[in-house]
């Protein structure tokens, strides 16, 4: 009896500390902003250390706000999804073009495409509002010269679609460097068999990367689909440095700068925390829904 | 949490004042406190000055010559302070004393985070002296939470050789004159951008909303109203929104720039006039100084004759968390009178929050700077002076208004009713 509780307790005990770290580090931020965002809760509230509780008005005033629906969720996840597609088409076709190189070429390519990679995203979004900028950058400098447009007549980051194509780019190259290594260390592992195997049934290049390198890479692909989802999903700073980022173009929102300006410039901690509650709770379904999908194909 | 927090902090006033009756407390508001041994911590806002960090040196010896108390000064960067502060303010780790961007001293007051100066100032005979807008911008509920340190004003500065070149004399004083100006400048020299009117720019806007009569908001009955969508509110907006678009005094660029993006492309020289602060020229004399040689300043026009303009500036504010308020106080005395504040003036550039001191300033000023004192003196205007002003910058109400119409998605009218309608959810607490 003894020993099969000590059987069910022994795990427990070896995990307890990264538990007890985790509790810490996670739980407790996650509690305390599930906890704020139950309450009506400004400066005031703050400095005077008082609660104020309002049950779920705060959700319901989200959820209620057609800006919600209109403007930022179809920011978020259309933004998301145009920068997953685009980073992870972007590092595969890179990871591809660098396994067919002699190594030391190899290296010396991965090592160049890591540079974007180690790139601050603040540092990163600088340059590319540079390059956009509507007196001096050098796209209106380029294009006039070409003759599309009048150099400097253009503001693109007014326009909500030319804004988020800019921070696409951004995202897209700061972010395709992992998906490229990640999946090129995957490529490396392939059995070359597997595609000699394929040559000698006749496959092309397009059937062999959807029928062998594909299914092989499977779980890869899941990981850095996932990872990329979390990060183009909660993506701020890219969008906040931006000229009209931070505030004065209320159509180029997400869900993280709404939260932001929510709290922290207006001082409403509890709905700028509802704000971040829902949007973690749509990342831990996108999760879920992922993983659900890889474990389940694994079984069978 | 927080409870166990604030016993904790009580426990140890409790201690403290305790001690502080042990040795006698001598603690007069006039009189000089005994600091031997204790240390005040202050921040101060970074980028205001370059010559700072000496000039603190001057500082912390004086006051430890004075009070026997070390000073530990913290430069804090204008960006990221207000987060530093509520940050600070959550966790009670607040400094005992700290410079406060002059539209937040009624929103930590209204939080309970400053402490009341007005018994101190009154005290120490200081009173009559505050500059009257800095002294306003500094009360909340009738009582002073900001001893006025420096202020500062917008103005326009314009580019002598552009302006020469257009043949304009003598610079726009009203509306139609700047308009006239404006077409001047393009007519003669089409590759110069005549007046760019920044779209993330407040303090651009404001100018514009009181020069033809309008006002940002009014209170009745302690109650604030937006007064952005009034008739003559609206017919500021339209007249600067239509310079930039009907007459192309602006760039498409300068729908996203802010005051300082304004300041640089002016810099440059080829921009024939900027809204500007008046610590700017001194910028521009360290940054440009070929275009700073030909630069002049003139008061904001307004529709007939010179329009209100914003007065900026800093308080000195003693928070609730100071151990010692007596020594922080003298702190704020030493850094706010005499020698130490006509220093800082000089060196900053900026205009004292004391009418003597601003007084002895003006004297030996620039040409440009007289300009800004006549603006502050009597053009000079405070945002609605309200917690909740906090939250209407915050949300960027104005900058939003301007960007809407510069960007052409709206026009002056839309834009101003939008605007109010968020202002008063702001003031209503949404």
């Amino acid at each position: 009896m003894g020993s099969h509780r000590m059987r069910t307790l022994r795990p427990w005990l070896l995990l307890a500390p990264t538990l007890a770290l985790m509790a810490v580090l996670l739980a407790w931020p996650l509690g305390r902003v599930v906890w704020l965002s139950l309450q009506n809760y400004g400066l005031r509230e703050l400095n005077r250390g008082t609660t104020n509780f309002v049950g779920f008005d705060n959700y319901v005033s989200v959820l209620t706000q057609p800006y919600l629906w209109t403007i930022v969720l179809p920011n978020t996840i259309g933004f998301a999804v145009v920068t997953v597609v685009g980073t992870v088409a972007l590092g595969t076709l890179v990871a591809l073009f660098l396994a067919t190189l002699p190594v030391a070429w190899r290296y010396l390519a991965s090592s160049a495409v890591m540079v974007a990679w180690a790139v601050p995203a603040i540092t990163g979004t600088y340059v590319w509002v540079f390059l956009f900028d509507a007196a001096d950058g050098l796209v209106t400098h380029a294009l006039g010269g070409l003759g599309v447009i009048e150099t400097g007549s253009v503001n693109w980051f007014l326009e909500r679609w030319s804004f988020f194509g800019i921070a696409a780019l951004n995202v897209v190259h700061h972010g395709f460097p992992f998906v490229a290594v990640t999946v090129l260390a995957g490529l490396l592992t392939v059995p070359t068999e597997l595609y000699e195997a394929a040559v000698i049934d006749g496959a092309g290049a397009w059937r062999r990367f959807w029928s062998v390198t594909v299914p092989v890479l499977k779980p890869i692909f899941a990981v850095v689909t996932i990872l990329s989802t979390i990060w183009d999903f909660k993506v701020f700073a890219q969008i906040f440095l931006m000229p009209g980022g931070s505030g004065t173009n209320r159509e180029v929102f997400n869900l993280g700068v709404w939260s932001y300006i929510q709290s922290f410039a207006q001082g409403r901690y509890g709905l700028g925390a509802a704000i971040a509650v829902l949007l973690t709770l749509l990342l831990l379904g996108i999760t879920v829904v992922y993983l659900r999908t890889l474990f389940v194909e694994e079984d069978l | 949490m927080r409870k166990s927090m604030a016993g904790m902090a009580a426990g140890i006033l409790v201690v403290s004042l305790a001690s502080c009756g042990d040795a006698g407390g001598s603690g007069g508001s006039g009189g000089s406190t005994d600091g031997g041994g204790k240390k005040l911590t202050v921040w101060i806002m970074e980028g205001t000055n370059p010559d700072a960090s000496a000039y603190f040196e001057t500082v912390t010896s004086t006051f430890k010559a004075k009070t026997g108390a070390d000073l530990d000064v913290q430069m804090v960067p204008w960006s990221g302070a207000k987060d530093k502060f509520t940050t600070a303010i959550a966790g009670g780790t607040t400094p005992d004393v700290a410079e406060v961007g002059a539209t937040w001293t009624p929103e930590f007051a209204e939080a309970g985070a400053i402490a009341d100066l007005g018994d101190k100032v009154s005290a120490a005979g200081l009173d009559s002296d505050l500059v009257g807008s800095l002294k306003e911008a500094g009360t909340y509920d009738g009582r002073l939470y900001g001893m006025p340190w420096y202020a500062g004003v917008r103005s326009m500065l314009y580019n002598k050789d552009v302006f020469a070149k257009a043949g304009i004399t003598t610079p726009p004083k009203t509306w139609a004159e700047l308009t006239t100006a404006v077409e001047k400048i393009k007519k003669t020299q089409p590759k110069v951008t005549p007046f760019p009117v920044p779209g993330s720019s407040e303090f651009t806007a404001t100018p514009f909303v009181w020069g033809g009569g309008g006002e940002l908001a009014t209170q009745s009955g302690g109650r604030w109203k937006s007064g952005l969508a009034d008739p003559k509110a609206v017919e500021g907006i339209t007249f600067l929104t239509d310079l930039a678009l009907e007459h192309g005094s602006s760039t498409p660029a300068a729908a996203t720039w802010t005051e300082k993006d304004a300041l640089t492309a002016y810099a440059k020289g080829d921009v024939g006039m900027v809204v500007a602060g008046s610590w700017t020229p001194a910028t521009l004399a360290q940054d440009a100084p070929e275009v700073a040689k030909k630069t002049g300043a003139f008061v904001m026009p307004g529709k007939s004759g010179m329009a209100p303009s914003a007065v900026g500036g800093s308080h000195l504010s003693v928070f609730e968390t100071a151990k010692d308020k007596d020594l922080a106080w003298q702190f704020v005395q030493l850094m706010t009178t005499g020698d130490l504040a006509k220093k800082w003036g000089e060196e900053s550039n900026y205009f004292s929050g004391q009418k003597s001191a601003l007084d002895a300033q003006l004297a030996s000023a620039s040409d440009a700077q007289k300009v800004f004192a006549t603006q502050m003196t009597q053009g000079g205007r405070t945002v609605p002076v309200t917690p909740q002003w906090g939250k209407v910058q915050g949300k960027k109400v104005i900058p939003t208004m301007m960007q809407s119409v510069l960007s052409s998605k709206a026009d002056a009218k839309t834009a101003t009713d939008q605007a109010a309608k968020d202002m008063d959810a702001a003031f209503a607490g949404n």
